[in-house]
């Protein structure tokens, strides 16, 4: 019983990390309908960002965030600006482009930091909280925290706003928004950014839980690949329950059938739900083919 | 992209064809086939002795056949997969595992390598196929690292994380050479075998039903084509292809391990690279990516791989944004352009 009982614990804490670095790349996705590639790598450098300001100020390095989310947001919103608002419509190309961006980063990173691997400190890692007979990490319990507050954040803000609506206006038909006076091209460029920006701050909170390397960006991609695609496209509730339902799977397949094959299952519900609604659990059904729909 | 092919697509009713006159046939392409085999081939008898070249000649010609197999369902079906080297490594593991544990010759072995990368193709493409464009290339994707956790998992027939190696028997049998040379005519045959079933694929109904679904699948599929099963048909024939690429690479390094095999960047993303910096959805588009990429690469590595790690791989990534800008019918969309 408290083996199921931390299992489950870790699967939802795990869970809060892949919602928090599914949620930017849910947001590209929903909007733009462009497939990041390179979003794992936003996340990374969010992560040396991070490292870079807690060496420098000598801060916590929870304080980095004021610096990199904006850094990121002004990377991501140059990024559809220079690059992808020259690929619309054209989903093969902007795989080899977001996919050129990731080996860019990655390379970028490796080359500067000459593969050296760093860690983060903060005294916040030390500290952990019961939860009945299971400890919890305070790192991670922010983590979660901070992924549930994001999602509601972002939200409301989509609900509750003139740029939300108009955000999600675009998203939903972008000729009739252009028409209604939305300048669409402004609102990619703000999504791109908040996108990135998003990967940003989740690359803040994970930066002490991890070990830095340049090629960490790929270990998010694909769980959040996953979240996105079991969760719903485009749907922030979705991206979220995605991240949960990915987290306990995984927990759950490491323990009950090998931790070395909990990537293979979690695969194999992957394409059970594919197989059963392409759309996602949450998500709209047929959006799993709007990457491909024409949206001149 | 092509848009004059879906203008020259044979009709479904009845078994009437078009008159050979308008489309092109197999037959017709073969000179042209026979010309670019011919000077490759002729470029490989220059080399001789020229140990560097002929490695350099032979990776060319293997990537080539791999872009061009990859370029079957990706280039002319439109089906972004990133998954290849799934069935390269399924490929190399069958041909190695045969040798190794059957003392089956590895030219015989390239056959069932063949046949088990094309049913893995199709089991696993099936579900897949449900997606279209970038949602197909995640799962493809992801595929890869399901591919990564049980190869190193599956310790008896890939040697798990420490990999697995090819002893060195000498012999024509055991495709095991002293020799440099013999392995780049291998890697001819095996380019020209790609190539020669592009034409094929190219000038066949299958080819056309291809091209259609890619540029319009609900057009392809009301006008009576079986859309799934032309795709996986494209799949599997292209898997097929790339499984022997798999059995051949293996051979000829003599030794691998799960990580390095089923790189993303290495192969899976390679091949589509290659194919698209040459031209996505021609026969010679991937030929002439692998002879323009293959050595850029071994030459950045020569030259910036030692001044700063990655420096090789920022280059390439460089191109490959630009390409995916400035370039995106690849050379030989350019060279069409031109010659208008």
């Amino acid at each position: 019983m408290a083996d199921l009982l931390q299992i489950l614990v870790v699967g939802v804490l795990l869970g809060g990390t892949y919602a928090v670095v599914s949620v930017g790349l849910n947001l590209i996705f929903g909007v733009i309908r462009v497939v990041n590639f390179a979003q794992g790598e936003f996340v990374m450098l969010g992560m040396y960002g991070t490292f870079a300001a807690s060496v420098a100020t000598g801060l916590d390095p929870y304080w980095a965030a004021i610096v990199v989310v904006p850094a990121l947001f002004v990377l991501g919103a140059l990024v559809q600006h220079l690059l992808l608002r020259h690929l619309q419509a054209e989903p093969a190309m902007q795989i080899f482009a977001t996919f050129g961006l990731l080996l860019l980063l990655q390379n970028v990173v490796l080359a500067i930091s000459r593969g050296t691997a760093y860690s983060v400190t903060t005294p916040v890692s030390q500290i952990s909280v019961g939860l009945g007979p299971v400890q919890i990490g305070l790192s991670r319990l922010i983590v979660l925290i901070a992924a549930l507050l994001v999602a509601g954040v972002l939200w409301l803000w989509l609900q509750r706003t003139m740029l939300g609506r108009a955000v999600r206006a675009v998203a939903q038909d972008r000729r009739a928004a252009t028409l209604m006076g939305v300048d669409t091209g402004r609102v990619y460029v703000l999504t791109f950014g908040i996108g990135a920006a998003l990967a940003g701050l989740a690359g803040c909170l994970l930066a002490p839980l991890y070990t830095l390397s340049p090629q960490i960006g790929t270990n998010f991609i694909l769980p959040a690949f996953a979240v996105v695609v079991l969760g719903g496209l485009g749907s922030v509730g979705g991206a979220t329950a995605g991240g949960f339902i990915v987290g306990l799977t995984e927990s759950l397949a490491g323990y009950y059938i090998d931790p070395a094959l909990k990537h293979a299952v979690l695969f194999a519900v992957f394409i059970a739900v594919l197989v059963i609604r392409p759309s996602g659990l949450f998500g709209q059904v047929g959006a799993e083919e709007v990457g491909l729909r024409e949206q001149a | 992209m092509n848009r004059p092919d879906t203008a020259t697509m044979p009709r479904l009713a009845g078994s009437a064809r078009q008159p050979a006159a308008l489309v092109p046939g197999f037959w017709a392409g073969l000179p042209v086939m026979a010309l670019v085999l011919g000077v490759l081939a002729a470029a490989i008898g220059f080399s001789a002795g020229d140990t560097f070249t002929l490695n350099i000649l032979g990776t060319a010609m293997l990537f080539a056949g791999l872009a061009s197999a990859w370029n079957l369902i990706g280039g002319f079906g439109g089906q972004f997969s990133l998954g290849h080297s799934v069935f390269f490594a399924v490929g190399a593991y069958t041909t190695a595992n045969l040798y190794l544990k059957l003392g089956v010759s590895p030219w015989l072995g390239l056959i069932p390598a063949a046949a088990l990368s094309a049913a893995v193709a199709v089991a696993v493409s099936w579900p897949v196929f449900r997606l279209r464009g970038p949602f197909f290339a995640i799962a493809t994707m992801a595929l890869t690292e399901v591919a990564l956790a049980i190869g190193n998992y599956w310790e008896s027939v890939t040697g798990g994380t420490r990999g697995m190696s090819i002893p060195f028997r000498l012999g024509a049998a055991n495709m095991i050479f002293r020799d440099r040379i013999s392995y780049t005519w291998i890697m001819w045959g095996f380019m020209a075998l790609c190539l020669l079933v592009s034409l094929w694929l190219a000038r066949s109904r299958l080819g056309y039903y291809l091209r259609a679904l890619r540029d319009n699948e609900q057009a392809a599929g009301a006008a009576g084509i079986d859309v799934l099963r032309a795709k996986l048909l494209g799949m599997a024939i292209s898997a097929a292809l790339t499984g022997v690429g798999g059995g051949l690479f293996l051979f000829s390094t003599r030794v691998t391990d799960p990580t390095s095999i089923l790189s993303l960047f290495e192969f899976g993303v390679k091949f589509a690279l290659i194919a698209l910096i040459g031209g996505m959805g021609t026969v010679y588009g991937p030929l002439l990516g692998a002879l323009l990429i293959i050595p850029l690469e071994s030459w950045l590595r020569a030259e910036l791989g030692g001044l700063l790690p990655g420096a090789n791989i920022i280059v390439l990534s460089i191109v490959l944004i630009l390409a995916s800008l400035f370039l995106k019918r690849g050379v030989m969309g350019a060279l069409q352009g031109l010659r208008r």
